[in-house]
């Protein structure tokens, strides 16, 4: 890997990450609540490192990045947007620690929603907003959204997309790279714009509705209250967020094929059709067992429990009540939930729907050789037929996944949390979910982990944003050599 | 603008790639995932898997409202198929199609007329017999192209040691011409292109692309040191279809040919539509036939056999041997870059011979004509000069030009001019530019007209 080339991209994203972050300046300063000077330094310090980059390794500028340099490229940038986002965090005094900024910061950027804030209403609205626009950023992708406004990009486009879009198979919506980011970025400001509207005409103030549409639609889960979406305690609320929940957690794709005038898109997709089946059959089995068991009407049954089991199975985190307190059969079907995630292509985590689809049909096909010995079988999705190597990197991911998962979990509870906490945490943080179980359940947060844990829980949450592969490459001493 | 290639090969390869890089839309169509996966790992452009002479699989590539579709893969029949679609399902997207088989070209015409409508047929061996063709007229030369109806020459030549200009700056070049009308536009040194300055000097090895009139170019090679005689002996490796097509184009040229191929069958059906041309049944690297045969008193030897390797091998055994000249067919990229250092210099490949004219053929509009340099580089372009653009009016020194382009020669109506700082374009000249690929786009812009496509 030609590292000073890399290092100049990560220049270029580090200039435009700096750029971003007026933003929440402008709250601060609309706001004034002590915000403005945090920020402003942030900026200033974020654009300068990023200048450094851009002006040391302009000479090493490339005509062709290689598969390796996309992976690098978006692993450090990553990295690089967790560590300088957690400035204002750092510098806003709101937490006690560095560490404790980058997880907020990196947990923002990869969508999880975990935080240590133990008193969310206290904090300033600039660093809320900052909070809030990470998710927003980070769930279509930084990168990807860098490659749509940025032409120095262009080139090379296609490794960093591979690098950073979840999802087994790449999807191409247009014959440019470019013109598919431009794409993807356009449906989900559409969705956010919508879902904007929607929450202020049921009273919230801008502020509200774009830090409770930018943690829904980048299915984050970061809120502006303590209790989360619960606090606001309304119906509509409830509503709106269940539905542009869903949208989140299906293929982007689709949506785009949807308002490109083709109505059945959704439905001829296996995948949407698999997602959608689960969705209703888990809200089915909440609802049934939260009625007049915890709750006394169908309908409170209906709005917690669907509200909660989209919120998990789109990797958001919202909540609106405290799961801990359902039945065993509701805990269990959100854990579930946790690993299974939204749909490939999606703003969500966790280990994806078309991943778990495919591995269902590729083993019921092994059952079914066992009974034809002679028959030939073929994977499908949809008509397309899947080719051996693809399935063969789904098992691999598959493996890695629950393996990294048995590691981390274990490597937590060595260091003293308490088992069910630790899988939950771990699950939690690598599905990019949030709340997890036990004592990071949702009414909970993460600061009491210790601090070799945070910076383990950052790493998972880097994993499993980055799908793993991306990230894991860094470990392996064969990329770093010339 | 919406290209369609079908085929992954390394033909369609090559042009996606090019297309790509100029920011346009390419769908690639090819039946192989692997080559597939290639293309789309490595350029920017959408493929769609299958074959490409399916109706169905043209339509899930967007062939509707595409503009140019490129039928390029191996197979004639696809090919053709995929362009008959393409004439049902969208009349108005221009279609070229490369086409091999001696059966079909003869039916050219019709192919070109409705209902089938092939607005370009390309037939690389056809091509590659023309480039081997301007490389036999101009002796020496490395590299041709013609433009202006062959008036001006771009001739590519190797500087060898014994060369008389080798450091020499381009600015004192002038002083030893004298009145030749002769202007150097690019340099490939170690494998990277200059477009020089004034003050670039030459040296050994470099290859040297300069630009002068037909009627100068024997004096022209003179300077840099190439005898420019007129070839009387030829060799022929390899009877395939580019060998016999070379043959009956030599046997017009009243040129003496010897031909060697391996196959016995195929040298009698050789043998039966030859007339002057002497077939030979043997191996290309067989020493004792080479000797037997004279090599060592061969003007050129060209090796043509499918098998890039043994064409290799021949080549070097046949110049070691004493032959003068030798021209190599090799079709596989890869091998490009290695010919100059194992003393190889004349390469002809009926792919690389397709892409460009592929690529010539696609542009037009205001651009007249284009031609691809080694490697892909840099590409030559002659265009007219418009009224309205910045170009037309001033010296040559006070406009500002692309710094990797250059004005190579300025055609006003039979006058041939091969410009100085000093000259002046006006409206309706044609220009010739040198560009490198990448100041492609700032010569468009320059010439305040967009490259267009058909």
């Amino acid at each position: 890997m030609r590292l000073r080339y890399t290092l100049y991209v990560v220049g270029i994203l580090m200039l435009f990450l700096g750029g971003t972050m007026i933003f929440p300046l402008l709250f601060g300063l609309y706001y004034q609540d002590g915000s403005v000077a945090p920020i402003a330094r942030s900026i200033g310090v974020t654009l300068a490192g990023g200048l450094v980059l851009f002006l040391c390794f302009r000479g090493a500028r490339q005509e062709a990045m290689t598969h390796r340099e996309g992976m690098g490229i978006v692993a450090i940038g990553w990295l690089a947007a967790g560590l300088f986002g957690a400035l204002p965090y750092y510098w806003g005094g709101m937490l006690p620690s560095f560490t404790d900024a980058v997880f907020e910061s990196l947990s923002g950027f990869t969508t999880t929603g975990a935080s240590v804030l133990t008193r969310i209403e206290s904090v300033p609205r600039g660093l809320l907003f900052w909070r809030s626009l990470t998710h927003w950023l980070g769930g279509m992708g930084i990168i990807v959204l860098s490659l749509a406004i940025l032409p120095v990009l262009g080139i090379g486009g296609m490794q960093l997309y591979k690098a950073e879009v979840p999802g087994p198979v790449p999807d191409k919506l247009k014959p440019r790279i470019r013109d598919t980011a431009m794409v993807l970025w356009k449906v989900y400001a559409l969705f956010s714009l919508l879902e904007t509207l929607l929450l202020m005409a049921g009273g919230m103030d801008l502020f509200q509705a774009l830090c409770h549409t930018f943690g829904t639609m980048a299915t984050g889960g970061f809120s502006t209250r303590t209790a989360s979406i619960g606090a606001f305690n309304s119906p509509y609320f409830d509503a709106v967020i269940i539905v542009f929940m869903f949208f989140a957690g299906i293929n982007f794709s689709l949506h785009y094929q949807f308002i490109k005038g083709e109505p059945l898109a959704f439905w001829r997709n296996s995948e949407f059709r698999f997602f959608a089946a689960l969705c209703i059959a888990f809200c089915g089995i909440v609802t049934f067992s939260l009625y007049q068991n915890v709750y006394e009407s169908l309908g409170q049954s209906i709005r917690f429990g669907v509200f909660q089991v989209l919120s998990i199975i789109t990797t958001t985190g919202y909540a609106t009540a405290d799961y801990e307190l359902w039945p065993s059969v509701c805990q269990h079907i959100l854990l579930f939930c946790m690993f299974l995630g939204a749909s490939a292509g999606s703003t969500g985590g966790g280990m994806k729907c078309l991943r778990i689809m495919l591995l269902l049909k590729h083993s019921y096909k092994q059952v079914f050789s066992l009974i034809h010995p002679r028959a030939v079988t073929q994977v499908k999705l949809g008509n397309r037929p899947i080719p051996h190597e693809v399935l063969h990197s789904i098992w691999g991911y598959f493996m890695l996944y629950i393996g990294l998962f048995v590691l981390c979990s274990f490597l937590l509870a060595a260091m003293g949390v308490d088992v069910a906490t630790a899988f939950a945490a771990v699950i939690a943080t690598i599905g990019n979910i949030g709340p997890g179980l036990g004592l990071v359940g949702p009414t909970d947060n993460y600061a009491h982990i210790p601090l070799l844990g945070k910076w383990l829980l950052i790493l998972c949450m880097l994993l499993g944003r980055l799908e793993i592969y991306t990230v894991l490459v860094l470990f392996v001493p064969e990329f770093w050599r010339k | 603008m919406r290209i369609i290639i079908i085929g992954a090969g390394q033909v369609g390869f090559h042009i996606a790639s090019r297309l790509a890089m100029e920011k346009k839309d390419v769908v690639v169509v090819d039946k192989d995932a692997e080559a597939l996966r290639q293309v789309f790992e490595n350029l920017d452009v959408q493929t769609v898997q299958g074959c490409g002479s399916s109706p169905v699989i043209l339509e899930e590539s967007g062939i509707k409202g595409a503009d140019i579709l490129l039928a390029v893969t191996d197979s004639d029949e696809t090919n053709l198929v995929a362009a008959f679609f393409t004439s049902l399902l969208s009349p108005n997207t221009i279609k070229l199609a490369r086409i091999r088989g001696e059966e079909y070209l003869s039916y050219q015409d019709i192919l070109m007329q409705e209902p089938y409508g092939i607005d370009v047929i390309i037939n690389p061996e056809q091509e590659a017999v023309k480039i081997v063709e301007t490389l036999l007229r101009v002796p020496g030369a490395v590299d041709v192209g013609e433009f202006a109806e062959g008036r001006i020459k771009l001739v590519g030549v190797r500087l060898e040691g014994d060369c008389p200009v080798i450091g020499t700056k381009l600015s004192d070049l002038r002083a030893k011409t004298g009145e030749l009308k002769l202007l150097v536009g690019a340099i490939v040194r170690n494998e990277k292109l200059i477009i020089p300055s004034g003050d670039n000097m030459l040296q050994e090895n470099d290859l040297v692309y300069f630009v002068s009139e037909e009627k100068d170019l024997k004096s022209a090679l003179k300077i840099f040191g190439k005898r420019a005689e007129p070839f009387n002996r030829i060799l022929l490796v390899g009877g395939g279809n580019l060998g016999l097509k070379l043959a009956m184009t030599l046997e017009g040229m009243s040129i003496h040919t010897k031909l060697i191929e391996k196959n016995p069958d195929r040298c009698r059906a050789l043998a039966e539509k030859l007339n002057k041309v002497v077939v030979l049944q043997g191996d290309g690297s067989d020493q004792d036939l080479l000797r037997e045969e004279n090599v060592q008193n061969m003007d050129v030897v060209l090796t043509l056999t499918d098998d890039e390797e043994t064409n290799i091998l021949s080549s070097l055994l046949a110049k070691r041997m004493g032959a003068h000249k030798t021209i190599t067919r090799i079709n596989k990229f890869s091998y490009l870059p290695l010919v100059a250092v194992i003393g190889l210099e004349h390469v002809v490949s009926s792919r690389l011979a397709a892409i460009n004219t592929i690529l010539h053929r696609i542009r037009r509009g205001k651009v007249l004509s284009a031609m691809a340099l080694k490697g892909e580089e840099a590409e030559v372009l002659e265009a007219v000069a418009l009224e309205t653009s910045d170009i037309a009016g001033k010296p040559l020194k006070k406009i500002s030009f692309p710094r990797n382009a250059l004005v190579v020669a300025i055609i006003r109506d039979e006058e041939v001019i091969i410009p100085t700082g000093n000259s002046v374009i006006s409206p309706d000249d044609r220009i010739i530019i040198l560009s490198t690929r990448q100041a492609i786009p700032q010569v468009e812009k320059a010439l305040m007209v967009k490259l267009e496509y058909f």
